[in-house]
């Protein structure tokens, strides 16, 4: 695993990222009890609406619970809070180039274990779910969602609930209420489809849901801000899909590509929330541009011409994150673009919507319509233009088992696939993270022999 | 009427149907689809709620995993390997495509693509509020653009509140129907029948329950009644026998195959309203709390109408009845809320079953040896 440690040290942008996926916990903390501000639940990336107020804190529920190696990064971050992060970095590159083990193993430790804490604690939250009583049946997603408001819902004042295509998205938000019926839950309806005045009713209900996170604000919403706000997202996402298309489809790489496939990965979990924060999510991801940009204008990092372009998706509801690491080893750069496949990279229309509810009722409009879909012909031509977009030389589709809504379309996936893109796929079933990689490391195999 | 001469019965009448021009447009069993549109349109509305089996689950899994729920499994399995009690499937001139959960929209969505049946749209919202109502009219309107495409003709609201009428008049039997003491089995036989031929079936319904309305079963009173709620149970599903065969008698059908079909009426007071025929569908969407599909009270709504129906029971024989919650494997709906439901429940003294099954014959003793254990702990 030091493979990626050797690589995603010299980027300061993913250590910080990293560093608040994993040691966000003091930090809310201390928004919550210092700064008296109010943390609110969110899943999917649904968040925007709340940094329409200056003390409403989303966070993805995960980032409440305690990880084993958040001593260290704590240590991190108090040395970046004196040093700059830059320079923390600049020191952990210079500490693992002179070669100091014991140093160089801690560094590897921090990295390594960002990644397999996550997963054990994936894992444990899909425990908790299981034992709280959600019927084995439903997908990982859920059931590791259900074990993190089990775990940490006491800590949020409320739940932010969209209604999405997805019936058991729908119910989990439903039973939410059932694990704490103390913590207020937030709905917003949005129209299955775009017809008549719909966007007017979804306008009408964000300013719902707006007067209901009032009442947990004690402030009246500001709509410069959340107007502010977006330019913010439209930021991020752009650069977002930079990293997507600019560097994911060139012949060099600023790391090598399980390296790169693992900032991906962090992207698309990290995405959800912004880690609470958006502007230093966006510098993050900026600096995270130009470090990439940086380094392969320097020539340092990797040829990977020979590498054949795979994209992996869908990946947010749960997969084996193995998965770059064989393929990369099999001759293959694994790409997740999952919320892009989605739409939610796209931008929010500010700039020709005056009025911000307005703007993201287009916005959310276009990813229930366009993105997601109505139903799994429009869901199949998104992960077709993502395909295309990327110029991808396979796909791989990753069955989620128990998901009956965004990872069950692969027979109408692969008819298209063939007739439209001419590419190799293969569908894997995904059900709990370790539990499969044999199987996968076996089909994998066998899939990557196409391209030799 | 056993299953086959139903099905032989009901295929002649679409047959005769077809012959004076009318189109049939089949949907996956939904309780907010408005078929007396289609009715008022001549077009017949023709309800997918035929139970499964292992074939026709095994066939759809060319299009869709395993993991889907069983119910969408087999009705794809009905297209695909078309058996020849179900010929009259070939008669199907159109499909709709709704939300009624995700599997909904995929399953119906196979239908269309795969077996090249034209495809007619009815989205409705999950949340419930003032503007998903406002959103159903949208649909209704859209419907009606679809209806009139078809057709070739206008949709008046003179045809449409006529089609109202008449449905409710027939809902309002099958509510009558409801209220006789029957075994549940002969009982849900009817229901389905009539579900299935539709207001036509009204005389036959009428007569039925004359005949049976001295019939006032004492035999129930040796078997231990229970509410069935949950997902329905549909034509030539062995699942109720199962329960009388363990000494049981399903004495409410609390399934859209039963209560919240015909419960969903209007009074004459609202007929006779100023209430256009779209006010009308609108209105009775907004009272329909109790179902599945929506969110966020459903599971509340549904406890409440259990106890309700309990304690009315209870009067009667000064016994809590049982509830047996019956899930589909991989219903999203029912699966998701089961354990908090059976919580809820047996805190007020009622004795619940979440029977979760597929359509394998293989499960069949298994779902008895359930059934049995569970009737023993009655009182």
């Amino acid at each position: 695993m030091s493979l990626y440690a050797d690589e995603i040290i010299r980027f300061s942008s993913v250590l910080k990222m990293s560093y608040n996926l994993i040691a966000g916990r003091d930090e809310l903390k201390r928004m919550k009890l210092r700064g008296k501000k109010h943390l609110i639940s969110v899943a999917l990336p649904f968040s925007d609406l709340l940094f329409g107020f200056p003390n409403l804190v989303p966070v993805f529920p995960i980032r409440m619970e305690v990880f084993k190696v958040s001593k260290y990064l704590s240590y991190l971050g108090s040395a970046s809070s004196i040093f700059g992060w830059d320079n923390v970095s600049k020191i952990l590159g210079f500490v693992k180039n002179a070669g100091i083990k014991e140093v160089s193993k801690v560094i590897d430790d921090i990295i390594e274990g960002v990644i397999e804490t996550l997963n054990e604690k994936y894992n444990e939250m899909y425990d908790i779910g299981v034992e709280r009583g959600i019927s084995s049946d439903f997908c990982f997603a859920l059931k590791t969602l259900v074990g993190m408001h089990v775990s940490k819902m006491k800590n949020v004042d409320a739940t932010i609930n969209y209604s999405i295509r997805c019936s058991a998205w729908n119910k989990y938000l439903e039973s939410l209420k059932s694990i704490n019926n103390e913590v207020k839950q937030i709905w917003l309806d949005i129209p299955p489809r775009n017809i008549g005045n719909a966007i007017e009713l979804l306008e009408d209900n964000i300013r719902h849901a707006i007067t209901d996170l009032e009442d947990i604000s004690g402030n009246s919403f500001n709509d410069n801000q959340l107007r502010e706000h977006f330019k913010v997202a439209n930021q991020i996402h752009r650069d977002y899909k930079i990293i997507i298309y600019e560097i994911g489809s060139s012949n060099f790489y600023p790391c090598n590509p399980a390296t790169f496939s693992e900032i991906l990965a962090l992207l698309s979990i990290s995405f959800q929330d912004y880690n609470s924060n958006p502007k230093r999510y966006a510098q993050n991801i900026h600096q995270m541009v130009d470090e990439m940009r940086e380094r392969i204008k320097k020539g340092i990092g990797m040829d990977v011409s020979k590498y054949k372009k795979i994209m992996v998706t869908p990946m947010f509801g749960g997969w084996e994150p193995k998965t770059h690491e064989i393929i990369y080893n099999l001759g293959g750069r694994a790409i997740y673009a999952d919320w892009d496949v989605f739409k939610f990279l796209d931008d929010i229309p500010i700039s020709s919507r005056s009025d911000p509810i307005e703007a993201y009722a287009y916005f959310l409009s276009d990813i229930t319509e366009n993105g997601i879909g109505c139903d799994n012909n429009v869901l199949t031509n998104s992960y077709m233009r993502v395909a295309k977009n990327l110029n991808a030389d396979g796909l791989v589709f990753n069955s989620l088992f128990g998901c009956h809504s965004v990872s069950n379309c692969y027979a109408m996936l692969k008819d298209k696939i063939r007739r439209d893109l001419e590419i190799p796929s293969i569908s894997l079933t995904f059900n709990r993270i370790g539990d499969n990689i044999e199987q996968v490391n076996t089909r994998l195999g066998a899939f990557m022999e196409m391209f030799k | 009427m056993d299953v086959m001469t139903l099905l032989s019965d009901f295929s002649l009448v679409l047959q005769e149907k077809k012959q004076t021009g009318a189109k049939i447009a089949a949907f996956l069993t939904h309780d907010n689809i408005p078929e007396e549109m289609m009715d008022a349109c001549g077009i017949f509305p023709l309800r997918m709620i035929f139970g499964g089996n292992e074939e026709l689950m095994n066939a759809s899994h060319d299009y869709l995993p395993p993991s889907t729920c069983a119910f969408a499994q087999s009705s794809i399995g009905l297209f695909s390997v078309k058996p020849s009690k179900y010929q009259f499937l070939d008669l199907v001139d159109y499909f709709i495509v709704s939300n009624h959960c995700v599997s909904d929209i995929t399953a119906s969505e196979v239908i269309t693509k795969y077996f090249n049946i034209p495809r007619l749209n009815f989205y409705v919202s999950y949340t419930k509020n003032d503007n998903s109502e406002k959103y159903f009219r949208l649909e209704l309107e859209d419907f009606k653009r679809q209806l009139e495409d078809i057709t070739k003709s206008k949709l008046t609201n003179d045809k449409l509140y006529a089609s109202i009428r008449k449905y409710n008049n027939f809902k309002q039997k099958l509510y009558e129907l409801n209220s006789l003491n029957l075994i549940g089995s002969k009982k849900l036989q009817i229901i389905q029948e009539a579900m299935l031929f539709g207001p036509s079936y009204y005389d036959r319904l009428t007569d039925f329950i004359e005949r049976n309305r001295e019939k006032q079963i004492n035999q129930v009173n040796k078997f231990k009644n229970v509410i069935l709620t949950g997902c329905s149970v549909f034509i030539n599903d062995y699942l109720v026998d199962l329960i009388e065969d363990a000494g049981g008698n399903v004495c409410f059908f609390d399934t859209w195959i039963g209560n919240h079909y015909y419960s969903q009426v209007f009074s004459e007071d609202e007929l006779n309203s100023d209430l256009n025929p779209y006010d009308l569908l609108v209105q009775r969407y907004k009272k329909n709390t109790l179902s599945d599909h929506s969110v966020p009270n459903f599971l509340d709504n549904k406890i409440a109408q259990l106890i309700k129906i309990n304690n009315s029971q209870k009067k009667k024989t000064n016994k809590n009845v049982g509830v047996i919650n019956h899930i589909i494997k991989f219903c999203d709906h029912f699966s998701m809320l089961s354990s908090y439901f059976k919580e809820k429940l047996q805190k007020e003294g009622i004795t619940v079953l979440n029977l979760e099954r597929d359509y394998s014959g293989s499960n069949r003793g298994q779902l008895s040896t359930r059934i049995e254990a569970y009737l023993e702990l009655l009182e």
